[in-house]
């Protein structure tokens, strides 16, 4: 799978497996993968297909075993653990299947979670903040607390906190998996929206063949692979 | 919202769990208050000077020094002035009840220590008026309830009268009230002319003489000097600084210093298990929000902050109240019970309460900053 303009995200000959048991477990074994900037790709595949690795080594949470992982233009497999944190930090927003929002944070304070690695005042902070919010539709329920909302409104919250820094990728693990219908097509929109009026790159790995149709273009894994892609219409 | 915010809220997690640490923590920080401060009063070392020179016997204490021997101190051209007293024990009433009385000339007192006992010209004068007039000190005035011009008796222990009897009169002609709260004022000053007239034994001998060096004076050479006037005589000297001196003649019946910090010691080895066992739990509980923290991009830096900044937090305001309860009690128990907290013990209570707090966090930190990003997200 490969894109030919230069790709903001290049995998070329990912080597990854695992050892389960002491059994040496093979995930990908020369997995090539090129991402244009501003693209809006979905990963779909079963279980055990190698998608969680993938986003995990994209995210920079994971490391292949050889190969080469190029995001924009930093070399991931070839940084340590402090400049992967940097990275993250900088570049990368990512938005959990359940939202993984800090329970004793209100949600103006978990979407800032991300601002504290930034030198920025406590007002740039809060500006920024009340942006997001406003963005993803929550302004005025800044102070309520993860407990007190509904799922798609956590999901809000978590998309908040994955663009607060403006990266240019977003990394989405199953962001509808925990939500019904009306949520998940809203939050799907508001991922379509993110990615092309703020030109954001989104991966997103997804089982939802419905939240797959959102994307720009969805590559199916299968046994470490790309087996089949097909473009939105 | 900032780093320490953050640390805080983690904290009051479970407000129970915190709430029982920090109480743990207070009470150990007032054992520690409580003790230092005892120690720091009653061993009677925080106000006594580095300056002022004691002379007594090699032999030890109890062993007499000749009176004649002031004079050849008072001989050495860097010694300011110098003063010389006997001490008696005994008690009031009832023999748990025990006193000391300094025997001095009030006069040369006045010129050696005036200051740091809090001596006036005009207590010298009224103590002058009458041979068997004391001067006593606030901390024993308030702990007996006695007043100017009462008369009180206390039977010695081991200075009999020529008359054959244990019981010494006196009438109260002042009170001194000491440089400061670390002053030890719990014992009373009485007229060396007439305690030396009346006791059956050891007339003209004193237990020790107190040396003012000149200013500008090494105490620790004037010393050696003075030591060797008497190197070659039948009673050999020892000179200390006041603090050595009160600090070695307590010392000589027990150790009290080594034994309360054994105590503290050993009650904050038992705090430190008990709450780094809690934190190593509480942060054991949040390794897939670590996680998720890591995965936003906080270092293992700022992780181990956050985690330092809570055992910080726990400690600050349980140590915090800790001290400030110990400030208070001593505050209540008043002078006579010893219990003086200088600054010198809240400083050092501040110190503990950060070594502790950091040595605290950082098993738990250690062991979340260690953790795969992988790992921690299969801990849910």
């Amino acid at each position: 799978m490969t894109e030919t303009a230069t790709p903001y995200i290049a995998l070329s000959g990912i080597r990854k497996g695992y050892r389960i048991g002491g059994e040496p477990i093979s995930i990908f074994s020369g997995l090539d993968l090129a991402i244009p900037h501003g693209d809006f790709v979905a990963v779909m595949g079963p279980s055990g297909s190698g998608k969680s690795t993938l986003l995990n080594m994209l995210a920079g949470i994971d490391r292949p075993d050889g190969g080469t992982l190029r995001i924009g233009t930093s070399r991931l497999d070839q940084m340590g653990e402090a400049a992967r944190s940097a990275w993250r930090a900088h570049n990368m927003g990512i938005v959990f299947q359940f939202y993984n929002l800090l329970p004793m944070l209100t949600a103006a304070e978990n979407v800032e979670l991300p601002l504290l690695l930034k030198p920025l005042t406590r007002k740039e902070r809060r500006i920024r903040v009340d942006r997001v919010l406003d963005l993803v539709g929550l302004a005025g329920r800044e102070k309520q607390y993860p407990a007190m909302m509904s799922g798609g409104q956590q999901q809000r919250i978590g998309i908040a906190r994955a663009i607060v820094s403006d990266p240019g990728l977003l990394l989405c693990d199953e962001p509808t998996g925990d939500l019904d219908r009306k949520s998940a097509d809203e939050v799907l929109e508001m991922l379509r929206f993110l990615n092309r009026h703020l030109e954001k790159t989104i991966v997103m790995v997804t089982h939802d063949p419905q939240a797959a149709l959102y994307a720009r273009r969805t590559l199916h894994l299968d046994k470490g692979d790309f087996v089949e892609e097909k473009r939105a219409a | 919202m900032t780093f320490f915010d953050l640390a805080r809220k983690n904290a009051w997690r479970k407000p129970l769990r915190t709430v029982l640490l920090m109480v743990s923590i207070a009470v150990a920080f007032l054992i520690y208050g409580l003790t230092a401060s005892f120690l720091n009063g009653t061993q009677g070392t925080a106000g006594a000077s580095d300056d002022i020179l004691g002379v007594t016997s090699a032999g030890g204490r109890t062993q007499p020094l000749p009176m004649a021997g002031m004079a050849r101190i008072a001989a050495d051209p860097d010694v300011a002035a110098v003063g010389y007293v006997t001490r008696l024990r005994g008690f009031v009433d009832v023999e748990k009840n025990i006193v000391a009385i300094n025997a001095a000339d009030p006069d040369r007192l006045l010129a050696v220590n005036g200051k740091g006992l809090g001596l006036t010209p005009a207590l010298v004068v009224a103590i002058g008026h009458a041979r068997d007039r004391v001067l006593v000190g606030r901390a024993l005035v308030q702990a007996q309830g006695w007043g100017v011009g009462q008369r009180v008796t206390v039977t010695a222990f081991d200075t009999p009268r020529e008359d054959g009897g244990r019981d010494w009169s006196f009438e109260i002609a002042g009170i001194f009230e000491g440089e400061n709260a670390a002053t030890d004022t719990y014992f009373m000053i009485a007229r060396y002319d007439y305690v030396n007239a009346a006791r059956a034994r050891a007339k003209d001998t004193v237990d020790a003489f107190i040396v003012q060096p000149r200013a500008g004076t090494a105490p620790g050479e004037l010393a050696a000097r003075l030591d060797s006037l008497f190197t070659n005589s039948a009673t050999p000297t020892r000179t200390q600084s006041e603090r050595q001196f009160l600090e070695a003649f307590l010392r000589q019946y027990a150790d009290v210093g080594l034994i309360m910090n054994l105590v503290v010691g050993a009650a904050f080895v038992t705090l430190l298990m008990i709450v780094v066992n809690t934190m190593v739990i509480a942060v054991r509980e949040r390794t897939f929000e670590i996680g998720v923290l890591k995965t936003l991009g906080f270092s293992r830096l700022g992780i181990t902050a956050l985690i330092l900044g809570e055992t910080l937090f726990v400690f600050a305001v349980g140590g915090g109240l800790g001290l400030a309860l110990a400030k208070l009690a001593t505050i209540l128990a008043g002078p006579e019970l010893g219990l003086v907290f200088s600054a010198p013990v809240f400083v050092k209570g501040l110190v503990i309460i950060v070594t502790v707090s950091l040595a605290t966090g950082a098993l738990p930190a250690f062991n979340a900053v260690r953790t795969p990003i992988i790992k921690a997200f299969r801990t849910r």
